[in-house]
């Protein structure tokens, strides 16, 4: 056990990043805001977290602390901001953010180290700490799916004009769903900065709207559980797959399309639908 | 209990409300008459804070509440029903029940689902079956009920005979008018205006974004313009 994990500890480091990262997006995906700024403030996260270490030498979680005040400041702005935009437009829009921020990191000269990255932001950040941060959100998120919040983010996703009328605060919440999609996306870049003591431009690019998305996609959206799915089969597929070689990139985007079209609720829906059927076997004649 | 006094609505520069001054009091129903594109459903949009107002004026109980988030306009104790007996379909009966109670003490939220439950017994059958699953008849109860969790002192109907069945209509007119006899006050669009008279105590006709017509059912009735433009000329005739 101890030999396995310490041969995997750079996977076991990933899945958990992959965690907070896709759960950034699930987060404003449930309240029915298609925003992909999580992926944007993953990159601020990171470049934050290597500047105040090796700048100022705070200690990690400071650093990480710092990236994520700063991912949420600008999630909260872009919310006012953004805030007329619905459905793929706000998706656009959002990945303009994380694409805008690719290149100023390749054009911020020294402070951003240009097309090379940062280097050398050591820190004690420790596995143990990632995953103890991964289970607090994860804690907290499903907190948020019961009760008053969790209903109140169902009739927001479903019906925004009728959750209105109902008395739902839902402009605040779609905000909040922002700011939080934020914190969790800046705390993984800076997470994986510290545990990499690096950072460059293409670990903040385009790949990661895509591993985002195929993750919620194929894990299943309405709950931190889907996320969690998604996290750990991209995580170790790729070791499984690694016999397919060159053809990796082809077996993804099948899953992925397959998953889209057949299982939109991914594979956490799959689950679902299938205790509830060992629950309640179906009626004779049964119901339209 | 509700006052709207001149209120003027806009999309751009299009006058969809222009100067409509209307009220509804406790344990009364209001009933608001017009053709397609007379303003009704923006009325009752821009007072629930779902459109914003140009001008005018809307008193709750005497105190202003033009301008205010519409979720604090629940919490003031008007709710709207909008059109389409709009229910959150994958949720349970129950829950939507719930969600519509949450703006008041926990308690008396409580004790108002099972008043709801009493009066449409139908939901407390089905209230762990989906929403979505209702027939349409039950659907309009639900968001009847659904308002009523809030404990209300003005409703705002939008059509809630709209595309349901004869039988239907009837028993969901009924409710209307018992949820009115309970002490609320009601202002209700219907494009039924025979049997939306049959419940109404007063009524208000719009023509082109205006107030043309106030005054009680007996009169609406009798008056000659309302009976020749909504209840057809067998009416005037019979």
């Amino acid at each position: 056990m101890i030999a396995w994990y310490e041969a995997n500890v750079v996977l076991i480091q990933s899945m958990f990043i992959s965690l907070l990262l896709a759960l950034s997006i699930q987060v404003p995906f449930r309240a029915g805001v298609f925003s992909l700024a999580g992926i944007g403030s993953y990159g601020i996260g990171a470049y934050t977290a290597a500047i105040v270490t090796l700048q100022l030498g705070w200690p990690p979680f400071a650093a990480i602390g710092a990236g994520m005040l700063l991912a949420a400041v600008i999630a909260y702005l872009l919310a006012l901001v953004l805030a007329r935009l619905s459905g793929l437009y706000l998706g656009m829009a959002t990945i303009a953010y994380s694409l805008i921020l690719s290149v100023a990191v390749i054009n911020g000269g020294e402070l951003t180290g240009g097309a090379q990255g940062l280097f050398g932001a050591v820190s004690d950040l420790q596995t143990g700490h990632v995953v103890a941060v991964a289970v607090a959100a994860v804690v907290l998120l499903a907190l948020s799916e019961r009760g008053r919040p969790g209903r109140w983010i169902d009739a927001v996703r479903e019906d925004p004009e009728l959750a209105v009328s109902v008395g739902v605060p839902v402009t605040a919440i779609r905000q909040l769903s922002f700011v939080v999609g934020g914190l969790l996306g800046a705390c993984a870049g800076a997470m994986n900065t510290l545990l990499r003591t690096t950072v460059t431009p293409e670990e903040v690019g385009f790949h990661l709207v895509v591993l985002a998305l195929t993750m919620i996609i194929v894990g299943g959206s309405r709950s931190w559980a889907g996320a969690l799915i998604g996290a750990v089969v991209f995580t170790w597929l790729p070791t499984v797959l690694a016999f397919v070689g060159e053809w990796q990139t082809l077996v993804y985007g099948v899953v992925v399309a397959v998953a889209a079209i057949f299982v939109p609720t991914g594979i956490l829906g799959l689950a679902q639908d299938f205790v509830r059927r060992l629950r309640r076997p179906a009626l004779p004649g049964g119901r339209p | 209990m509700l006052e709207i006094e001149d209120l003027r609505v806009s999309y751009g520069s299009v006058e969809a409300v222009r100067g409509v001054s209307a009220r509804a009091s406790e344990g009364r129903v209001t009933l608001v008459l017009g053709a397609n594109g007379a303003g009704k459903s923006t009325t009752l949009r821009a007072v629930a804070g779902l459109v914003p107002v140009r001008s005018g004026e809307v008193r709750l109980g005497g105190a202003p509440i033009v301008g205010r988030a519409p979720h604090r306009i629940v919490r003031d104790g008007l709710v709207l029903v909008p059109e389409g007996r709009r229910v959150f379909a994958p949720l349970t009966v129950e829950e939507n029940l719930v969600l519509g109670g949450y703006t008041a003490p926990r308690a008396q939220a409580q004790q108002t689902m099972e008043h709801v439950y009493a009066m449409f017994p139908v939901l407390r059958e089905r209230r762990r079956g989906a929403a979505g699953l209702l027939s349409g008849g039950e659907q309009q109860m639900l968001a009847f009920g659904r308002a009523l969790m809030s404990s209300p002192r003005v409703m705002l109907l939008d059509e809630p005979s709209m595309g349901l069945a004869p039988a239907m209509v009837e028993s969901v007119l009924g409710a209307v008018r018992e949820m009115a006899d309970s002490g609320i006050a009601l202002l209700v669009v219907e494009q039924n205006a025979e049997l939306g008279l049959e419940i109404a105590d007063d009524v208000v006709v719009l023509a082109r974004g205006e107030a043309v017509f106030h005054g009680s059912a007996a009169e609406a009735r009798s008056h000659a313009s309302v009976v020749r433009a909504f209840l057809g000329d067998a009416a005037l005739t019979g």
